[in-house]
């Protein structure tokens, strides 16, 4: 569950998953099969790396039965994410539109801070 | 929503993937060149291996000045892996060829780096890597120098012996 003193936005959501945005303690909070995460900044996008990295197509061509799941545990969470390669499929979306609104929010801010300083000209 | 990205890092994704690949290029020069090193060494050529042995320093030093600003700038610099560092060479004057070939390598890598950091008006990393490509003016006239030893001298008698106590002397006095 999502920490009582959180003060979250949400940053992207589909039906199978969700990010949100903690402003108190500047962390992302990672919604996913039932279990949310927190990351810190860099750990979120080295998390992303970690899962646009799974090799799907070895998963799926693999046959031992060890190949059908992906065991990812990221340091400094509790979780241990056992991934099949439609949750990795799945779990990248997810990332992938959280990042683009981190950006573009970024972005936003900052021509916003910058018409903030020159509006009276 | 806060902006909690600028917050960590002033570097754009791409140009930290791109300063982190030029660590692991320069790792291995480093190690490239220890190689050569310990080669030169083998064979003889006691001030070659010198040369090599300050040359793979010098490199590790370069990796580090990247290491270091990547991090400075609040974004992930990456100890490298490194690999296919070859143990034999093939003869003298092509230890010297391969050099100046893997020094215009790293030249043309600190080119594509500026040309990036210019198309995403990161003008901060791009006077950063103007240190690099002065360098690199240095590290290609040293080794074209040194390879021309070989051609003024000549390898045969007792040329092997005067290029590696020649090619010590070969200095770069900057473009006055
Ligand atoms: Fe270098
Ligand atoms: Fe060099």
């Amino acid at each position: 569950m999502i920490c009582p003193l959180a003060e979250v936005e949400e940053v992207f959501k589909e039906s199978f998953g969700a990010v949100y945005q903690c402003s108190r303690k500047n962390c992302y909070w990672l919604e996913f099969k039932d279990t949310t995460t927190a990351f810190k900044i860099s750990d979120f996008f080295l998390f992303k790396k970690t899962i646009d990295a799974i090799d799907i197509e070895k998963m799926l061509s693999d046959t031992s039965r060890t190949a059908d799941f992906e065991l990812v545990m990221p340091h400094r969470t509790d979780r241990c994410f056992i991934l099949s390669a439609q949750d990795v499929l799945n779990l990248r979306e997810v990332l992938a539109g959280a990042k683009f609104m981190i950006e573009l929010n970024s972005e936003v801010k900052r021509i916003l801070r910058k018409e903030a300083v020159l509006a009276s000209f | 929503m806060k902006d909690l990205l600028k917050l960590k890092t002033s570097l754009a994704e791409d140009i930290e993937n791109i300063l982190n690949a030029q660590v692991k290029i320069e790792a291995h020069a480093s190690a490239l060149y220890l190689a050569m090193s310990s080669w030169c060494d083998d064979q003889g050529l006691d001030n070659s291996a010198d040369f090599f042995a300050k040359q793979a320093n010098e490199e590790r030093e370069h990796m580090l000045k990247l290491f270091n600003y990547i991090n400075n700038r609040g974004g992930r610099a990456i100890s490298p892996e490194v690999t296919n560092i070859p143990t034999d060479f093939d003869s003298f004057r092509g230890v010297f060829e391969q050099t100046l070939l893997q020094e215009m390598f790293v030249t043309e890598q600190f080119n594509n780096i500026a040309d990036k950091c210019m198309k995403a008006k990161d003008y901060v990393t791009f006077n950063f890597v103007q240190w690099f490509l002065a360098e690199q003016v240095e590290e290609e006239y040293v080794a074209r120098r040194i390879l021309e030893l070989f051609d003024v001298i000549g390898e045969e008698g007792t040329g092997r012996w005067e290029i590696d106590k020649h090619l010590v002397k070969v200095t770069f006095s900057g473009q006055e």
